[in-house]
């Protein structure tokens, strides 16, 4: 009963569900290993060959943690923050363009679980709900640190929504479509998005790093100020959720940057090195994931070598550096569209 | 077949949360059948074609100004004992009024005859590009206007918001 | 040429989002003095006022969103005018406040709403007009931050006035379903005595009776007045009212014509409701503003005895009495205000022997009280001379006769502070005041406004030529 598109659709769910995992995990291991070159020591070398199987040590300790839930705590929204901080940032996986198109026989199998045309407003959307993980985290678990975490992570999380969506109307300005699949067709016609829009690839790229807590805006999760911040008081498995959906998010933001100002799965001279169809689509991906482990080398890069902002700094980043720059970059792409399309004649 | 289960899962979903935002004991219980709410209404303009709606829906309503509530909530600490206790007259007053308002509404759709529903033609209806060119076209003084508003309430709120140093 | 016709239409409009971007620019800038401020600023609401009169137009936009005519013109004008000796009036308040700047821009941004309400064409700039001019003014209310009486009021205006708003709304939204458009001239067509309609529209008088303080929902008027500062306090009743009660009158007469009988009982029950309760309370009140607050509730029963006449008189009679209630209503609170940011003081036994020490603010609140309360030949006598003759048109004398009773009453306690101003002695009485040069020409401003208006006819006949015959 079930046609060839709904069960394509549904392995290729769980394929990227499993890919997200499993290099959200040994992200956990790249970031041990980075942190290690930077200052000049070796990292995790124990676990399997060059330390390859610490992740699965993790792993296994996290599981076998006793899990608490504290006495004065609200049971059910103590499971339910990790949940929607997993949920969320799963979700986003779904309207990224992995790849070209794969044909196989008749069929043309999308490399892109859905590319609706309001594909950046999700992305949005979902950025948007994935406050709440942190906040409702924070709050069940009736510690003073943990709200105070609660509520640092989430008045910095909405106030750079804001020049996060206003960087993206720019791009969205130039490429005419909301949808991702449209904005990565695009790139491959004309120039990667970061030639035409480099102001906007800087603030996105700045309230990316915002987005996911990661530093230096991790003041939510700082171990000197905090003890731990919002997971301050989970332990085992929803300790897992956490620092795990954290770096599913790092994983799924360098996607996204790289689709939207890197030209996502496309590379230069792609169509005169003579290769087609389906091999064509595969080195794509493979391109790809390529941006994607820079970016994540970048994510992790920044961390160890910047000292995290302070809260009032940080807002004041937010607020009166970065949405003006914004709507400038908003003005100045106006100006610029308007005149190519001859309204000022 | 599917959109009439749909409508009905949703329509269901929307009243018990908002059932449950009234009743709930604990503001924050509120606040997230609020939160579930919000999602229901948005699902209900996907069903009507209208994709930009539903999603500024979420991302507004669900996204910032739910926040906002909830960080609210947790600053002032709210709880069953802060509250004010309402006598019980005031409750069955207000519970008469609400369901004869309620009465009057039901009552009226049922005398009401509908006007013939016309279906539209047009396939792109609610879709951006047509809400693009209307908003920037015919009803651009609304949207105009709407930034004043904006500004104006921007501009109270800092206000309101300035400490006195004595 | 379009371009033309938008910045002919749209001058006053315009005008005033200049002023409101000149404001916030000066804010963002450096730190200049309250008084050379201030002075800017009444300048600028003088030319505002000036370049009103000028060209008028007739015509509409952007596909009926806003139209324009000369009567819309003069409404304008005179809220323009209200607002102007308002301004004048709080000069010695507002010099030593430290949130000027504000202050405009908020009460600007109300009364830009407010234009934008009266010219709407669609039931949706409507809305946007009425929520432009209520959102700011929940921030004014709480202008003095320290007080806690202006946090409550500030906080019932708020609440009441969003779903008052959302009732509205609903009763919008209801229209809209059941006839198919937005806009006033094809609602009129697809309206008839529908339950559903009817339904609609008793939720659509409800958002307008909270915003004029009919009875039923006049609950909020007296706290919201009290706790306000003054110039808000009269911002609130004379401006706000004022514009609403415009558009009131455009869209009963025009839009919901169909349902005029339904809306005729109506208004015949808010009417004397309103004028009754309104007398009742005002006679027991101390404090001067929420004297006011009651006394204008019940100026409000008359002016809907006048509207529910319905015909062209009935739309000239209202404006007329809005403009002399502006006059009246302003000098009135121009002593209040001038007394209460000079001395604090805001009792009416305050003001026993109030003659002794200020013999020109005593003559200016005591003439604006006769207009109030409609002794002859003071302008108040004729507005409501002409809202009671509108309001008989109908026939209906049982709500003239009503009405003519509580103007009796009302002499009483309008006349009662009168006495107590020349007669009653004091020990403390308010001390001589100084008033600066701009108060006191607003006050000159408003006292010949009440002595010309209703000895001189010209201004009556040319509001009465302006209203269209419905």
């Amino acid at each position: 009963m079930l046609s060839t598109e709904i069960i394509y659709k549904i392995i290729l769910i769980l394929a990227v569900f499993t890919v997200t995992l499993v290099v959200a995990l040994y992200s956990t291991f790249a970031e041990r290993k980075v942190a290690a070159v930077l200052q000049d020591r070796y990292g995790p070398n124990r676990a399997g060959p060059l330390g390859m199987f610490q992740p699965f040590a993790d792993g296994v300790k996290m599981f076998t943690k006793e899990e608490f839930i504290p006495g004065n705590a609200d049971k059910q929204l103590f499971i339910l923050g990790p949940s929607i901080a997993m949920l969320t940032c799963l979700m986003t996986g779904a309207v990224i363009p992995w790849g070209g198109d794969l044909t196989i026989g008749d069929y043309i199998f999308k490399l892109q679980v859905t590319d609706i045309n309001i594909g950046i407003l999700y992305l949005l959307g979902v950025v948007s709900v994935g406050v709440y993980g942190i906040m409702i985290g924070g709050w069940a678990s009736n510690n003073k640190y943990s709200l105070l975490g609660a509520l640092r992570a989430s008045s910095q999380m909405i106030s750079y929504e804001i020049a996060m969506g206003l960087a993206l109307i720019a791009l969205v300005m130039m490429t005419g479509s909301l949808s991702l699949g449209e904005i990565v067709r695009q790139q491959d016609e004309g120039l990667a998005n970061i030639v035409y829009q480099p102001l906007g690839f800087l603030i996105f790229l700045v309230c990316a790093f915002a987005e996911t807590n990661r530093a230096p805006f991790d003041l939510p999760e700082t171990e000197s100020e905090l003890v731990g911040g919002y997971h301050t008081e989970f332990s085992s498995m929803k300790l897992g959720f956490y620092l795990f959906s954290e770096y599913i998010n790092m994983f799924i933001s360098s996607a996204l940057i790289a689709t939207l100002y890197f030209g996502g799965y496309n590379f230069p001279f792609q169509h005169s090195l003579g290769i087609e169809g389906n091999a064509l689509s595969i080195v794509q991906t493979v391109v790809f994931f390529g941006k994607i482990f820079f970016f994540i080398f970048f994510y992790m890069w920044v961390r160890w070598t910047i000292p995290r902002f302070r809260y009032d700094q940080l807002m004041k980043l937010g607020w009166k550096t970065l949405i003006p720059l914004a709507i400038l970059n908003l003005f100045i792409t106006g100006i610029v569209i308007g005149f190519k399309n001859g309204f000022f004649n | 077949m599917i959109t009439q289960y749909l409508f009905y899962f949703l329509t269901f979903t929307a009243i018990f949360c908002a059932l449950l935002v009234v009743f709930s004991k604990n503001p924050i219980y509120s606040a997230l059948y609020l939160i579930v709410t919000f999602f229901a209404t948005a699902g209900h303009y996907f069903l009507l074609n209208a994709q930009f709606l539903g999603a500024v829906h979420v991302i507004v309503y669900a996204g910032a100004i739910m926040v906002l509530f909830i960080y609210v909530i947790m600053m002032l600490n709210l709880n069953k004992e802060v509250e004010p206790h309402k006598s019980n007259i005031i409750k069955i007053a207000a519970t008469v009024c609400g369901g004869i308002l309620g009465l009057v509404l039901i009552a009226a759709l049922r005398e009401t005859e509908l006007g013939e529903i016309t279906e539209y033609s047009n396939n792109g209806i609610g879709l951006i590009e047509k809400l693009g060119n209307v908003l920037f076209g015919a009803y651009m003084v609304p949207f105009e206007i709407s930034t004043v508003l904006f500004l104006s309430a921007m501009v109270g709120a800092v206000f309101l918001s300035k400490k006195n140093i004595h | 040429m379009i371009l033309n016709d938008f910045f002919i239409f749209m001058k006053q409009e315009l005008m005033l989002l200049f002023i409101i971007f000149l404001l916030l620019l000066i804010k963002v800038g450096k730190d200049r003095s309250n008084e050379s401020l201030l002075y800017l600023i009444n300048l600028l609401l003088l030319i505002n006022v000036i370049a009103g009169f000028i060209l008028p137009g007739e015509g509409s936009l952007f596909s009926d969103m806003f139209r324009t005519n000369p009567l819309i013109a003069l409404e304008k004008n005179m809220l323009n005018i209200g607002t102007l000796i308002i301004s004048m009036q709080s000069y010695s308040w507002l010099k030593s406040h430290k949130h000027l700047l504000e202050f405009y821009i908020l009460m600007i941004s109300t009364l830009l709403g407010m234009f934008y309400m009266i010219s709407s064409g669609n039931l949706l700039m409507f809305y946007l007009g009425l929520e432009l001019s209520s959102i700011p003014l929940a921030a004014l209310v709480n202008f003095d931050l320290e007080k806690k009486a202006s946090s409550e009021a500030a906080m019932k205006f708020i609440l009441s006035s969003a779903f008052s708003s959302g009732l509205l709304l609903f009763g919008v939204s209801l229209i809209y379903g059941t006839t198919g458009s937005l806009a006033y001239a094809e609602i009129t067509s697809h309206l008839s005595t529908d339950p559903l309609q009817i339904f609609a529209f008793v939720l659509f008088l409800a958002g307008f009776a909270f915003k004029i303080s009919a009875v039923p929902f006049h609950f909020w008027t007296a706290d919201v007045y009290e706790g306000a500062p003054v110039a808000i306090t009269s911002y609130l009743s004379v401006i706000s009212k004022g514009a609403v009660l415009f558009v009131f009158v455009s869209v009963l007469y025009t839009v919901f014509k169909p349902l005029a009988d339904v809306w005729y009982g109506m208004l015949f029950v808010l009417s004397i409701s309103t004028i009754i309760i309104g007398n009742l309370f005002a006679i027991r009140q101390d404090n001067f503003k929420r004297f006011l607050a009651f006394s204008s509730i019940a100026q409000v029963g008359f002016i809907l005895v006048g509207i529910s006449g319905s015909s062209s008189m009935g739309t000239a009679a209202v404006i007329y009495f809005v403009l002399i209630y502006i006059f009246s209503n302003l000098g009135a609170f121009g002593v209040v205000s001038i007394v209460s940011s000079l001395t604090g003081k805001e009792r009416i036994s305050d003001y026993k022997s109030f003659y002794k020490t200020n013999p020109f603010l005593s003559w200016i609140l005591t003439i604006a009280l006769f207009s109030l309360a409609g002794v002859p030949p003071a302008a108040g006598f004729f507005g409501k001379f002409f809202l009671l003759i509108a309001g008989a048109e109908k026939g209906n004398y049982l709500l003239i006769s009503i009405a003519a009773l509580n103007m009796i009453v009302s002499f009483y306690y309008y006349l009662r502070i009168v006495k107590s101003v020349f007669m009653e002695p004091n020990e403390s009485p308010i001390e001589s005041l100084t008033i600066p040069l701009i108060s006191k020409v607003a006050l000159y401003i408003c006292l010949l406004g009440i002595v010309i208006l209703g000895l001189w006819s010209v201004v009556y006949d040319y509001i009465f030529t302006l209203s269209p015959i419905f």
